[in-house]
């Protein structure tokens, strides 16, 4: 009797350690997520942000961002690419000519849309200060503002890495033809605060926690589909869809006649 | 033929092998554990030994179908370190199934550590870590392999 014992015990004593190992890790994860979680909701946050990267349209309940937005081509067009990106973002900087050429290619087919997205991490220091910064140009004139943003993202590293960013940025503002007093004026102002938070709540709205973000018509393009080619087929094929679904399209429409009163909107 | 009961009496690994390999599975069971959770509540996590932790970590391969990947490394360094103390204790079958999975993982490693280095252009050292565990699995199970044929 004894000798059938012993084995039966060697054979429950790896259960035991990995059932051990398990309810352990269990108890210690569920304490960590509890402390680690900010009580403003960043779980929530986390969670929405799998709807969105699931490729499900973003909830139209978010909110609507800074007014007017950032945009570049046509108001009416049946494209409507949203990026939400930070400025500290080296993969937003990777992200950044593609989009351009992007831009470049489609012009008035498509509505591009930049929302200043610095997210609120330590390594981000500067972040939410240089997307104030593209604010500031953008108030002086609309198109300074896409000026600025490519003056960022072309000098990521260098204003980074320096403890003069400011002045490195002063210089930028100089460059592109801004006024620098009132581009430092604006800076410390709180319009263009306001409209970095505003940017900053509609990402949030639509559950988003990670830069670069694009949709396109709302629909998330992951990072690796980031590239020139895919971003073309997508576009494409949106456009395609609108053509062969006008009806569902009457929104447009509304819009297109909007616009025929106020052409000027479209920068 | 070997039935279930004659496989576990088998000789599995040597037994500093798997306690090695077990030890490994549950510091990257733990550093999978900490950015899942960190990835759930949104936290940045320390990057103080290089810079790009966020970059990796918040990048569009951070998830899968809205899972966080540290999930899925997780669960394979659990399900590591359970293969590991099932071969301790004899179960031969578990180490062939660990080698396997320590295959896998070498492999996924890979593509990760190519991730970060040619895609995002940025490391994190909490998947460093990861990377580093389970390529140590990986040369575990090549050991055993190589045990089992010379033993």
């Amino acid at each position: 009797m004894k000798k059938e014992a012993k084995p039966q015990e060697n054979n429950k004593m790896p259960l035991l350690i990995i059932g051990g190992v398990l309810v352990a890790a269990a108890i210690i994860g569920y304490l960590y997520y509890n402390s680690s979680r900010t009580p403003g909701g960043n779980a929530n946050r986390a969670a929405n942000a799998s709807n969105v990267n699931s490729n499900r349209s973003p909830s139209a309940t978010a909110p609507l961002g800074a007014n007017p937005p950032n945009m570049i081509g046509s108001p009416t067009a049946a494209v409507t690419i949203e990026e939400f990106a930070d400025f500290q973002c080296a993969a937003c900087a990777s992200v950044h000519p593609i989009l351009k050429e992007i831009q470049s290619i489609y012009g008035s087919r498509i509505r591009f849309i930049f929302r200043n997205f610095p997210l609120g991490i330590p390594q981000h220091d500067k972040a939410y200060e240089a997307a104030v910064a593209v604010e500031a140009a953008g108030l002086q004139d609309r198109n300074k503002f896409w000026d600025m943003q490519n003056q960022l993202f072309v000098n990521q590293q260098a204003w980074t890495n320096s403890p003069n960013y400011r002045n490195l940025w002063e210089g930028y503002a100089q460059q592109i033809g801004l006024d620098v007093e009132r581009f430092r004026n604006d800076m410390a102002g709180r319009a263009t605060k306001e409209r970095v938070d505003a940017d900053l709540a509609r990402g949030r709205g639509l559950g988003l926690d990670s830069t670069p973000t694009v949709l396109v018509n709302g629909k998330n393009i992951p990072f690796q589909a980031m590239t020139a080619a895919n971003l073309r087929q997508v576009i494409d094929s949106e456009i395609q869809n609108s053509l062969k679904a006008p009806a569902a399209n009457s929104s447009n429409e509304a819009n297109t006649s909007r616009n025929a009163a106020a052409p000027a909107n479209a920068q | 033929m070997i039935d279930e009961a004659g496989a576990s009496e088998v000789t599995g690994p040597p037994k500093y092998l798997s306690i090695a390999a077990a030890v490994t599975a549950l510091v990257g069971f733990g550093d999978s554990i900490y950015l899942t959770i960190h990835h759930l509540t949104a936290e940045p996590v320390p990057c103080s030994v290089i810079t790009g932790c966020e970059t990796v970590l918040t990048s569009s391969f951070a998830e899968i179908g809205g899972i966080p990947i540290a999930a899925f490394g997780a669960a394979a360094y659990f399900a590591a370190f359970s293969l590991a103390v099932l071969a301790f204790y004899g179960n031969r079958l578990m180490w062939f199934l660990f080698g396997v999975l320590a295959c896998v993982m070498a492999a996924v490693t890979a593509w990760l550590l190519y991730l970060q280095a040619f895609v995002i252009g940025a490391f994190c050292q909490f998947c460093l870590l990861s990377a580093a565990t389970s390529i140590i699995l990986f040369i575990a199970s090549l050991l055993g392999r190589f045990w089992n044929r010379n033993g």
